[in-house]
This record gives structure tokens, C-alpha cells and sequence, in this order.
């Protein structure tokens, strides 16, 4: 791990090139180009809001709609970040065959780059929830919330970048398993509702699901929304940060052999 | 300078593990599985590859295609992990493979220098510095900041190659740099190779243009199916190679061997002036090649005789003992008879020999061994075609 965080510090000058290749290459061949990052979460937030009023949806709660936007912005990092990682490796074949340099930047700096893209999002549904529901009193626990989103997402693009450069199948598998994640996710519903499907002593396994805890801590940061089953969200943070050195792990373990199978 | 190499390469081997038929689907795996690793079909790209190029000096390697030049590229800019063996590379390495291969279309030139250079590890300012410098030689400055999908081939290459050298490495490793970019271009970039050599900088570099390779190479390393022939001084290497090719090329279809079989040719060897058996001779020195023939019976005048075409199997030149006078009155048992050329008036490039013997009146083939024997010949100027004669020039000054 410390070589890990060593090397990304020595070349950082690369990172933060490729960061910003990523976000460039994004916005190709658009007008409007970076204005989408912005724009993107205004129409999702208008569109939202009106079907949630048409359809009558809003499981008995008067903050629904910031309680939905919240859980599908941060949804959204996770989904971007593994979609982009499939080819992080396989889509730079000709760099990963004719240069040599820390192979791990690449998934790094897409990570990074949908990261810039979320702060930017982000920063859009403050204003938003500012507008209709500012309950900022736990706010001070957002760094640890952001800093473990990341890692979640960090540790599964590292895994999911150097599995499809073996398999072209992760690409598929990544699309149903992100599907079957956001519905075992407290997205568009509150833990409570999961908790109670299972038996009490259980309940407290809902957090094995690293999504679980980190839903339910933004909503306490941003919307003072208290966590269900209190305590026993550091499992999903537990989770969420072993994932890291686990997807590390097992990139380094294949990395050597990315040039061949390129 | 250093005494120590710039590039260790020991016993350097490269397998690849091949895809089972039909490719990787679930049950190859399962059985690949069960197999272990025994059971794997491996193919090995090098073999036990051993070579050092001192700090200055410039080695080329040659190949066949898939003799695993390229590979051995990869696996000394760290790109490639070798299976087994060591590589030790002192000091920065750049890398012309594939020039421009690694550029993104939807970036534009500028972009694709400074990523390259990040990647070469050089800080954003050494960039800013050198840019003008990267621009300038490609000459494209008025492109730069299109993206590169605009570019046409040519430019690609050109700011490849530009950016490659101009980040200045202490060792530069060349993949077919040769072989694109106009004329112009070419010339420009063996000069900025040259250029290179002179400051002490030490160049690996592959080509499939012999008479380039030769020209900037020290030595020449020659690789045949992932082992190494030999490494050597540049001629040499290359009249090897071509003999190789011309060998392959024989295997390929041109050989052939026939006849009634009462004398056979069971070999035929060659060797230069000085006795040393060889296959690779110098214009204007001599050819000596000893033919050794087994009668089953007795036979009454054979004529033995032998012809010299290109690679292509056109005939050149052809003699036998009944042309000359030689004669020989009966064969039986087993002998040798032998010819001299000399001087070898031959142009640079790889040829085939033919042999044989027959009836005084061409009736009777008893054996003929058609493009059998390769050999090849370096001449010390750049004639056009096969027939080097020497030839001078004289007429009153003006």
C-alpha cells in the first residue's frame, strides 16, 4: 500500500495529465462540454422532482426527492468509476505495450477524474439542498464519508480495470451487477426499510453491503438523517476501505502480464 | 563514459501462453484448469536471450518477422515482463516503438507531448522547454494544437519520433523508425540518429532495412525464432541474415531434388580464400565449394556442374567440369570435385546455388540439387543488380 501511494506521489505530473485526458476526452466533440457536469445534475434533479409528483412517490416522507438526489449523485461516482475502469487498461493498449510506467495510474486517474466530476456534482446539490432542506449539523463527518467513497471505488476499478484485460466478460458482468447493486442499495429507499426485511439479530448484515453504510452516512452529513442500526455502519466502512488493498492486491498480481495480453 | 553496459540482457525468455482453440471460453479454462500448468501450450517469443550494449554504442537486431525483434523491444523499455532471465537498463529509456502508436486521437499534439512526457517521467517545465524544440522538428507546427485524429499518418510519425528523441533519454530504442515518414523526413531522423551517437548515447534499434541498419549499427544482433544467431560486427550479421532468408526462402518452394540416382551429390562445401568454411563471402575475394558425390555404380564421364541465381530463382551464371575441359573419366565409389571463383564478381545480396551431375549428352540427370545453397556476398560499393564487374572510369579533364 505505501508503494502504492508512494509512486502515485512520484509521478503525479502524469496523474494529474491523465486526469485531465480523462475529463477532455469526456466532453469531445461537445458544445457545451464541461457545462454538462453541471447541467447533467440540474436536469436530473428537475426530472426527478417532477415524476416523484406525478407518480404520488414518496415513501411517506416530505424530503424525498433531496433524500433520492443525494443517493443517485453518490450512486452515480460508483457506476461511472466502474464503467470507466473496465477500460482503463484494455483501452490503453498501446501505452500499457510500449512504455513502462506505475500501471495502477490508470484506473487511479479515472477514479480521480469522475471524482472531479462528482465534487463538481456535488457542489450542484449543496446549492440544491441549501434551496430545500439545509440540515448541515453533521457536516463535519463528509471528509471520512468522501475519503471511503473513494476508496470503495478506487479498490473496485483496480480489480475491475485488470480483470478485463483477462476477461472481456467483466465488461458484462460489471452492467448486471451494478444493476442488482442499486437495487440491494438504499438508493431510492431508507435502510429501514432493508433492515426490516430480515430478522432482528440479523439486521445489523445490511452493512456488509458497503453502499449500505456510506448512503445512509452522506444522508446523516448532508441531511441530518439518522443512521439506522447506528454502530454497526462502520462495518460497511470496514468494507469498503479492505476492498482497497484486496482490488490493489489482485491488480498487482496480473499487472505484469497486461502487455502480453494486450 | 561508463564501462559498465547501458543494456544487460541474461538468458531473457519470453513464453506466451496461446489461446486454446476456439478461444477462452469457459470450458478451456475449466480444462486448463484441470491440465495444471504442464499442460499449457506455450510459445516462446525468446529464448534464452543473452546480449550487453555498452553505454554509446549502437546495436541493431535482425529478423524474420516474428523472430521476436519486438518483443525484445518491449521487454528492454519495461513495458514487457520476461518470463524468466534478467534485464538491467542503466539510465532513462525512451522508446520510437510503433512512433506515435501511443498518442490519443481526441487529444491534440500538444496534449499527446506533454502526456508522453509525463510518461518518460520528465517534469511538465523540462517540457514546456523542450517543446519548441519537439515542434520545430516535426516540422508541424501549425497542427499542433488540432487533435491528432486530424493528422494524416506522416505527421503522426513525425511528432512521434520528435517528441521521442527530443526528451533527450541516455538510451533510445528503435521499432521500424525507418521504414515510414517521405524521404526528407528519413533523412532527418537517421541524421538526428547520428547526432545521438555522437553525444554517447546508446540506441537499440530494429529494421527490416538492411543496408540503414548496417550503416548506423556497431554490432548487429541476428534473431531467428526468439534465439539469438549471433551478435557480431554489422556486416557480417547481415550477410548471415540474408543467407538465412535466402534459406528460407529455398525451404519455401524454390529447392527441389531429383535425377536417376547412379552419382548423387551428398553435400557441397563452401569456403572464402582463406580455406574457412563459410557461407558469406566478399566481392572480388574468392569462392571455393567442394562437391562430394557417391556413385552406386560405375558411371563413364559425369559431368559436374553448378549455376548461381537470385533469390527469386533467376538463373545468373552457370558452368560445369565439360564447359571448362575438366575432365572426369569415370565415377565410382565415392570422391569430390571442386571449383574456385575468383574474384566473385557478385553485388551485395543473398544467392541461391544449384548442382549437378549428368550424362556428357544432358540425356541421362543422375542428380540435381536445385536451390539448395544458399550463400551471401557483401560488396564494398552499392552497384545496380546482381553482376558486380569491376569497372573503372577514365576520359581527359576538361
Amino acid at each position: 500500500m505505501r508503494g502504492f501511494f508512494g509512486e502515485l506521489c512520484e509521478r503525479k505530473e502524469l496523474l494529474a495529465i491523465l486526469i485531465a485526458r480523462n475529463i477532455k476526452i469526456r466532453y469531445k466533440n461537445s458544445a457545451l462540454g464541461f457545462f454538462w457536469t453541471l447541467l447533467a445534475p440540474l436536469f436530473m434533479i428537475a426530472i426527478y422532482s417532477v415524476f416523484a409528483r406525478i407518480m404520488r412517490w414518496n415513501l411517506g416522507r416530505e424530503d424525498f426527492l433531496p433524500f433520492l438526489v443525494v443517493g443517485i449523485v453518490v450512486w452515480q461516482y460508483l457506476a461511472m468509476s466502474l464503467n470507466d475502469s473496465l477500460s482503463a487498461i484494455s483501452g490503453n493498449a498501446n501505452l500499457i505495450k510500449k512504455t513502462a510506467f506505475p500501471r495502477h495510474i490508470l484506473p487511479v486517474s479515472t477514479v480521480l477524474a469522475n471524482g472531479v466530476n462528482f465534487l463538481l456534482t456535488f457542489a450542484v446539490l449543496l446549492v440544491f439542498l441549501l434551496i430545500v432542506k439545509a440540515d448541515f449539523q453533521a457536516l463535519w463527518t463528509l471528509p471520512l464519508v468522501l475519503a471511503t467513497h473513494a476508496a470503495l471505488c478506487l479498490g473496485l476499478a483496480l480489480a475491475f480495470s485488470a480483470a478485463s484485460v483477462f476477461f472481456r466478460d467483466t465488461e458484462h458482468a460489471v452492467g448486471v451487477g451494478l444493476l442488482a447493486w442499486f437495487f440491494m442499495s438504499p438508493v431510492f429507499y431508507s435502510m429501514d426499510l432493508q433492515m426490516a426485511i430480515l430478522p432482528e439479530r440479523l439486521s445489523a448484515a445490511v452493512y456488509l453491503n458497503p453502499m449500505s453504510g456510506i448512503l445512509s452516512a452522506y444522508r446523516f452529513a448532508l441531511m441530518s438523517e439518522p443512521i439506522a442500526g447506528g454502530e454497526s455502519v462502520w462495518l460497511s466502512f470496514a468494507v469498503a476501505w479492505a476492498l482497497l488493498p484486496a482490488g490493489l492486491g489482485l491488480f498487482r498480481a496480473t499487472e505484469k502480464r497486461f502487455a502480453d495480453e494486450l | 563514459m561508463s564501462d559498465k553496459p547501458a543494456i544487460t540482457m541474461r538468458e531473457v525468455t519470453k513464453a506466451f501462453r496461446l489461446c486454446p482453440k476456439g478461444g477462452r471460453t469457459l470450458k478451456a479454462l475449466a480444462l486448463e484448469w484441470v491440465r495444471s500448468r504442464r499442460g499449457r501450450r506455450v510459445f516462446h517469443a525468446l529464448d534464452k536471450v543473452s546480449f550487453d550494449v555498452m553505454p554509446g554504442e549502437t546495436l541493431g537486431i535482425i529478423g524474420a518477422n516474428g523472430s521476436g525483434k519486438s518483443t525484445l523491444l518491449s521487454i528492454a523499455a519495461g513495458a514487457m515482463t520476461p518470463s524468466s532471465g534478467t534485464v538491467t537498463a542503466r539510465g532513462t529509456v525512451s522508446s520510437l516503438l510503433e512512433l506515435g502508436a501511443g498518442f490519443h486521437p481526441d487529444l491534440t499534439g500538444r496534449e499527446n507531448v506533454f502526456l508522453y512526457g509525463a510518461i518518460m517521467g520528465l517534469s511538465r517545465r523540462t517540457m514546456i522547454r523542450r517543446f519548441d524544440a519537439i515542434v520545430d522538428f516535426a516540422g508541424i507546427a501549425s497542427h499542433i494544437d488540432q487533435p491528432v485524429r486530424h493528422y494524416s499518418s506522416g505527421m503522426v510519425v513525425r511528432l512521434g519520433f520528435s517528441v521521442a528523441v527530443e526528451v533527450d533519454p541516455d538510451i533510445l530504442l528503435v521499432d521500424e523508425a525507418l521504414a515510414v515518414g517521405d524521404a526528407d523526413f528519413q533523412a532527418k531522423c537517421l541524421n538526428k540518429m547520428r547526432e545521438f551517437k555522437r553525444r554517447g548515447k546508446t540506441m537499440l534499434m530494429v529494421s527490416h532495412d538492411l543496408s540503414a541498419i548496417q550503416a548506423i549499427s556497431d554490432r548487429i544482433l541476428l534473431l531467428d525464432q526468439g534465439k539469438v544467431l549471433g551478435v557480431g560486427d554489422a556486416e557480417g550479421m547481415v550477410g548471415r541474415y540474408r543467407v538465412l532468408a535466402a534459406r528460407q526462402g529455398a525451404a519455401a518452394g524454390q529447392a527441389r531434388e531429383w535425377g536417376t540416382g547412379e552419382i548423387r551429390i551428398e553435400d557441397v562445401i563452401f569456403s572464402d580464400g582463406t580455406g574457412a568454411r563459410t557461407d558469406t563471402f566478399r566481392w572480388g575475394e574468392s569462392l571455393t565449394a567442394e562437391i562430394r558425390w557417391r556413385a552406386a555404380t560405375r558411371v563413364e564421364n559425369p559431368v559436374f556442374g553448378f549455376s548461381v541465381s537470385d533469390r527469386d530463382g533467376r538463373l545468373l551464371y552457370g558452368n560445369n567440369t565439360q564447359i571448362e575441359g575438366f575432365a572426369v573419366p569415370q565415377a565410382e565409389g565415392e570422391g569430390r570435385v571442386r571449383f574456385t571463383l575468383h574474384p566473385l564478381c557478385l553485388g551485395t545480396g543473398a544467392y541461391l546455388f544449384s548442382f549437378s551431375v549428368h550424362s556428357p549428352d544432358h540425356k541421362t540427370n543422375y542428380h540435381r540439387l536445385d536451390h539448395r545453397f544458399p550463400i551471401a556476398v557483401e560488396a564494398d560499393k552499392a552497384t545496380a543488380g546482381p553482376c558486380y564487374m569491376p569497372c573503372r572510369w577514365s576520359g581527359a579533364q576538361p
